[in-house]
C-alpha cells in the first residue's frame, strides 16, 4: 500500500527541502574547511611536526627535559608551563585565542576544560614509531598540508631505515624509568621500549604487560633475566649522571648482572626515550652508538 | 596467664610462617629445598643464591625489624599518651620522614643514596620540634599539648610533601612507593645506615616498660610511686621517634601498623600490661609486615605492589573481629 502525503504536508516538505539546500550551499563542506590558523602544540612531538610542516604554532608546551628538543624554527613560539593533570593555565591559553590545541592524554582534565572554552582539542601522544608516523600524517591533514606531510614522512621513513641498518648484535636491554628505590620498567608499548627494540635491543620485561607502558617489576626478575645493558631514564640533570650511575651499579639486585659487571649501566637524561619526538632516526642512532654499541 | 601464653605462641607461629613464606616465595620460582640449602650455606646456583641471599634474606630481616619497631613505637606511645589513637603519626615522625624522602626523590635525584638518612633526619627533626613545642610554656608535657603539637607538625610536613609533588608531578611516580609504604630489595645497604637507631630505640624501650605500667595508673598515682610522668612521656616519645624514623627510612610510610597492632595484641591478650603488650606488639608487627610484604611481592608477580595496602587488608579484618568481640 502506498501511503500518500496530504497537500499541506507536501508544501511543508518542499519548504524544508529548500531550506536544507540553501543551508548546505551557504556552509562550507567539512572536507574543505579552512585549516586552523592559531595553533598551540602542548607536546614536543606535535610542536616539531608543525615546524617540519612549515606551520608556526602560537605557543608550545614546556617539555619535560627543557627546550633542547624543540626545532630552532620554534624559537619565537611562546612556551606554556604545564601542570598535571590540567596542562596549561586556561586563562593564559584563552588569552592566546587558539583555534586548535594539540594536546596529550597526560592533560586529560585540562583537555575537557579547553573543550568547554570552545577550543578544538586533538589528543596525540604517540607511544610507538609507527604511531608517530601516522600522527605526522594526521597533523598534516588537519593543517591542510597533506602534501608536505607525505614528503616529511617519506624523508623520516628513509632516515629510520638507514638508522636501523647493519645491526650486528641484539643485546638484552632493561630500560628503567625513574631512580627512586622502586624504578619502573619500560614495556614494549612505551615510546622508549619501541625505540630500543628498533635499535636492535631485546627489551626485558619479565613478561609483564600493562596499558600504561610502564610497570614496577621485581628485582628478582632483573637478576634472573640478567640484562647485558641497563639504561635508566630518570628525571634528573646531566650533573647527576655520575652519582646515579654509581648508585644503580651498586644496587644489590643489579650488581651481579652482566650489565653492572661489564660497566654497561647508562643514564639518559634528555628524555628522548621518554617522550615521542620527530627526531626518531637520530634517537635510534644515539641508542645504538651510545648504549647498545651494535 | 594461659591466655597470654597462648597469644605469644600464636604470634611466634605466625612470625615463623611469615618468615618461611618470605624466603620461599617471590617473583622467581626457587624450589624450597634449594632455599633451605642456600640458607644453611650448602649452596645453590649463582642466580638462586643471589636471589635468596642478596634479595630475599635482607628484605625479610628488614620486614621483621620495621614491623617490630612500628609495633613497639605504637604500643609505647599509646601507653605514654593514654590515647588509643596514638601512633608514630601523632609525634610528627611519619610526616617529617615522608618530607625528607620526597625532598631527595623530587629535588635531588642524584643523591638518591642519601634517602634513608634524609628520611631519618627529617623524621627525628619533626619529633624534636613536637617535643620542643609541647615542653614549652604552660602545661608543659601534657598529653593534649603533645598531641596537638604533633598534629600541627604532621600537617606542616605533609603540606610540604604535597607541595613538592604538585610542583614536580612528572617525578611523582618515583615517590608513590615511598608514600604508600613498601620494602625494597636494597640488600643490607639501608640497614647498615639505620641499625644504630633501631638498636638505641629498642634498648630505650626496655627501660620504659615498667614506668609505662605505673603511668597507666594515672599521673598522680605514678608520681606518688616516685615516677615522673612528663619524663616518662618524653622518653617514650624519643624512643618511638627513633624507631619510627628508622622504619620510615627503610620502608616508607606505614602508619597503620603502629596504630593497630598494639590494639590487636591488647584485645587478644586481655591485658594492657606493657610487659605483655610491648613484646607481643613487636612479634605481631614483625609477622604482619613480613606476611604482607610476601603477598605484595607475589600476588601479581613479577609486578611488585606497595606493601601498605596489603598490610591493611591483612590487619583490618582481624582488628575488626577482635573489636567486635571486645565491645
Amino acid at each position: 500500500m502506498i501511503r500518500r502525503v496530504s497537500a499541506p504536508w507536501r508544501a511543508q516538505l518542499a519548504l524544508l527541502a529548500t531550506a536544507c539546500l540553501l543551508a548546505a550551499l551557504a556552509l562550507p563542506a567539512t572536507g574543505s574547511a579552512a585549516p586552523p590558523k592559531r595553533v598551540v602544540a602542548l607536546t614536543p612531538f606535535a610542536a616539531n611536526t608543525l615546524a617540519k610542516l612549515g606551520v608556526a604554532p602560537v605557543a608550545v608546551g614546556q617539555t619535560l627535559g627543557g627546550a633542547e628538543r624543540f626545532s630552532p624554527k620554534l624559537k619565537n613560539a611562546k612556551v606554556l608551563p604545564l601542570s598535571h593533570p590540567n596542562g596549561p593555565n586556561l586563562e593564559q591559553l584563552a588569552s592566546l585565542n587558539p583555534d586548535l590545541v594539540f594536546s596529550s592524554q597526560t592533560w586529560a582534565k585540562g583537555n575537557e576544560a579547553m573543550g568547554e572554552l570552545g577550543i578544538d582539542v586533538v589528543v596525540q601522544d604517540p607511544r610507538s614509531i609507527n604511531g608517530a608516523l601516522a600522527d605526522t600524517f594526521e597533523i598534516g591533514t588537519i593543517m591542510g598540508r597533506k602534501h608536505y606531510a607525505r614528503d616529511v614522512l617519506q624523508g623520516m621513513r628513509k632516515e629510520i631505515e638507514a638508522a636501523e641498518k647493519g645491526i650486528e648484535k641484539r643485546p638484552k636491554v632493561m630500560l628503567i624509568l625513574g631512580v627512586g628505590r622502586t624504578p619502573f620498567t619500560f614495556l614494549p608499548n612505551s615510546w622508549g621500549g619501541d625505540v630500543v627494540s628498533k635499535a636492535g635491543g631485546v627489551l626485558l620485561t619479565g613478561g609483564v604487560k600493562s596499558g600504561s607502558g610502564f610497570e614496577r617489576i621485581s628485582d628478582e626478575v632483573v637478576v634472573a633475566e640478567d640484562p647485558d645493558i641497563i639504561i635508566a631514564v630518570p628525571h634528573a640533570n646531566e650533573d647527576d649522571i655520575p652519582s646515579l650511575t654509581e648508585y644503580l651499579r651498586s644496587n644489590p639486585a643489579w650488581s651481579s648482572t652482566r650489565a653492572a659487571q661489564t660497566g654497561r649501566v647508562y643514564i639518559s637524561v634528555d628524555n628522548s626515550l621518554l617522550q615521542a619526538g620527530t627526531d626518531i632516526a637520530r634517537t635510534i642512532r644515539k641508542v645504538r652508538s651510545a648504549y647498545l654499541k651494535n | 596467664m594461659a591466655r597470654r601464653t597462648l597469644v605469644f605462641a600464636a604470634l611466634i607461629a605466625a612470625l615463623i610462617a611469615a618468615v618461611v613464606c618470605s624466603l620461599a616465595f617471590g617473583a622467581v620460582k626457587v624450589p624450597i629445598s634449594t632455599v633451605i640449602d642456600i640458607v644453611l650455606g650448602k649452596g645453590g646456583s649463582p642466580t638462586d643464591t643471589q636471589i635468596v641471599e642478596t634479595l630475599r634474606l635482607p628484605r625479610t630481616v628488614e620486614a621483621m625489624l620495621v614491623g617490630a619497631a612500628l609495633g613497639v613505637a605504637g604500643a609505647i606511645l599509646q601507653g605514654a599518651l593514654g590515647n588509643p589513637l596514638a601512633s608514630p603519626d601523632v609525634i610528627g615522625v611519619t610526616g617529617g620522614a615522608g618530607f625528607g624522602a620526597i625532598l631527595i626523590i623530587i629535588l635531588l635525584p642524584g643523591s638518591i643514596a642519601l634517602l634513608p638518612l634524609t628520611a631519618l633526619a627529617f623524621g627525628l627533626l619533626a619529633a624534636a620540634l613536637v617535643f620542643a613545642f609541647a615542653w614549652s610554656g604552660r602545661n608543659r608535657g601534657s598529653v593534649g599539648k603533645v598531641v596537638l603539637a604533633g598534629i600541627a607538625m604532621l600537617s606542616l610536613f605533609t603540606a610540604g610533601t604535597t607541595g613538592l609533588l604538585a610542583a614536580f608531578p612528572e617525578r611523582a611516580p618515583s615517590a608513590i612507593f615511598f608514600i604508600a609504604g613498601g620494602l625494597t630489595s636494597s640488600g643490607w645497604r639501608d640497614l647498615e645506615t639505620v641499625w644504630p637507631y633501631f638498636a638505641a630505640g629498642f634498648v630505650f624501650v626496655l627501660f620504659l616498660i615498667r614506668p609505662l605500667d605505673r603511668l597507666a595508673l594515672g599521673d598522680d598515682v605514678a608520681a606518688s610511686l616516685g615516677s615522673r610522668p612528663q619524663l616518662i612521656r618524653l622518653g617514650a616519645g624519643i624512643a618511638a621517634a627513633l624507631l619510627a624514623a628508622a622504619s620510615a627510612a627503610i620502608a616508607g610510610l606505614l602508619g597503620f601498623l603502629g596504630l593497630v597492632v598494639p590494639h590487636v595484641v591488647r584485645m587478644a591478650g586481655g591485658t594492657s600490661s606493657h610487659t605483655f603488650v610491648v613484646p607481643a606488639s613487636a612479634i605481631g608487627g614483625a609477622a604482619l609486615l613480613a606476611g604482607a610484604d610476601t603477598l605484595a611481592r607475589t600476588l601479581r608477580a613479577p609486578i611488585e605492589m606497595p606493601v601498605g595496602p596489603f598490610m591493611v587488608i591483612l590487619g583490618v579484618p582481624l582488628f575488626l573481629w577482635l573489636l567486635r568481640k571486645a565491645v
